[in-house]
């Protein structure tokens, strides 16, 4: 490995003493909060905005990957108020997680399909 | 509470063990782009990580060696039970597969040392370079080997390569494919009424004036028609066409946001199916595991 280059590992490990996922909750702005997410980058923050976007009481949602060699998103979200953002996290979170089962299940019978009509 | 859940559309129009193109419909970028991020650099497979050489009087030096012996695709479909060094490992886990190599030579001619000179882990005799084939029941209709160094003679090569699980964002010989890309389904739609006023001519010269040819002319209604809109490559020289005819009006292309084809093509190292299987699996299980570690409400929630 180089001198002055982190180890590749770093990426996608999470390392000893650090969690997953952070909240810290916004001291201006009420119904509003900051997740930092380690080692995520745009593939996940970007789906989780988006996701979040098509939430009724989510009134901001956006993401930000600060520097190619920070391995760490930070996810910003500001509800109405029926709704913490954590559960609006938390929803968005299942939604995906259906849709995904969904391409899942509709990718195999579509394969399973064009392997009986070959036989 | 009400689910924010989009309903995706799938469609496979092709299938083959290195090739597949489907088309997603009614989702969003953000999830083509997601799957397409997973397919590329999250989808783990198996190749050489740490070489020990023995003995190596051949032209290329080991450090040489040891980065071509990482980029041999291995057949990797022993992956799934396989963990990698940076998992939690049990006992009856096994995270290494080694192969080794041993090439003497003793010919007067140049000879090949290729992929086929491996002699395989007798454990793991499923993990097996791409195309690889005995070298001692060679036949003639098999693939070319991959060929690692030339050697003359009394040069020997000697080493033991031992192959792990790994993803492309650790390194690049770990990704499972060689393109994965999704197009933005194209929608054309031309203006009938301005495009009869105008000229047989004008129309011909129109079809060709992008070299994608999504349009071709009819010559037996006369019309300009839309034949092969996936062939569009968004280069602008039908909408160009149209200004310079003074009828901005005359075409429309845009780009459907909820439709996407994708074209996943293998190395051969998994089966693309696989490879599309697994990359919705572990885009889930990362969602999942956020879940998980989504830290618990606090009690005053909800007072704010």
């Amino acid at each position: 490995m180089g001198i002055n280059a982190p180890d590749r590992y770093e990426r996608f490990v999470v390392p000893e003493g650090l969690q997953k996922i952070s909240i810290e909750k916004d001291t201006k702005v009420t119904n509003a909060a900051t997740f930092t997410l380690q080692r995520e980058d745009h593939t996940v923050g970007n789906l989780v905005r988006m996701q979040l976007h098509r939430d009724k009481e989510v009134i901001f949602a956006g993401y930000k990957f600060p520097h190619p060699l920070e391995y760490h998103i930070f996810i910003k979200v500001q509800t109405m108020g029926k709704k913490s953002p954590r559960e609006a996290f938390d929803d968005s979170l299942s939604d995906l997680i259906m849709e995904l089962d969904d391409i899942r299940s509709k990718f195999q019978s579509e394969a399973q399909q064009r392997r009986d009509m070959q036989h | 509470m009400l689910s924010n859940r989009r309903l995706p559309d799938l469609k496979i129009r092709d299938l083959r063990d290195d090739y597949c193109e489907f088309e997603l419909s009614n989702t969003d970028v953000s999830m083509a782009n997601a799957l397409r991020r997973v397919m590329l650099v999250e989808v783990p497979t198996i190749a050489v990580d740490l070489v020990e050489i023995e003995q190596n009087t051949t032209v290329l030096n080991d450090e040489f060696i040891a980065h071509r012996l990482g980029l041999i695709p291995l057949v990797s479909t022993a992956v799934h039970h396989m963990k990698g060094p940076f998992d939690d490992i049990g006992e009856k886990d096994f995270t290494d597969v080694e192969l080794s190599l041993h090439v003497l030579c003793t010919s007067d001619d140049t000879q090949d040392v290729t992929s086929n000179d491996f002699i395989l882990d007798h454990q793991h005799p499923e993990v097996y370079p791409v195309g690889y084939s005995d070298s001692r029941m060679q036949s003639e209709d098999a693939e070319r080997p991959i060929l690692i160094v030339k050697m003359r003679k009394n040069q020997e090569l000697k080493l033991k390569a031992i192959a792990r699980k790994g993803i492309g964002k650790d390194h690049a010989k770990w990704i499972p494919v060689a393109t994965v890309t999704f197009q933005h389904k194209p929608q054309i739609s031309i203006n009938r009424a301005l495009m009869d006023t105008l000229d047989e001519k004008v129309k011909e010269a129109f079809v060709d004036a992008s070299p994608s040819h999504a349009l071709s002319y009819n010559s037996v209604t006369k019309q300009v028609e839309v034949t092969e809109t996936e062939a569009y490559m968004y280069d602008g020289e039908y909408e160009k066409m149209a200004q310079e005819l003074h009828h901005p009006d005359l075409i429309t292309i845009t780009q459907s946001d909820n439709e996407f084809i994708f074209r996943v093509e293998g190395t051969g190292v998994l089966s693309v199916e696989d490879v599309i299987i697994t990359a919705v699996d572990v885009l889930t299980a990362k969602l999942r595991n956020l879940q998980q570690a989504l830290p618990p409400p606090e009690q005053n929630e909800g007072e704010n």
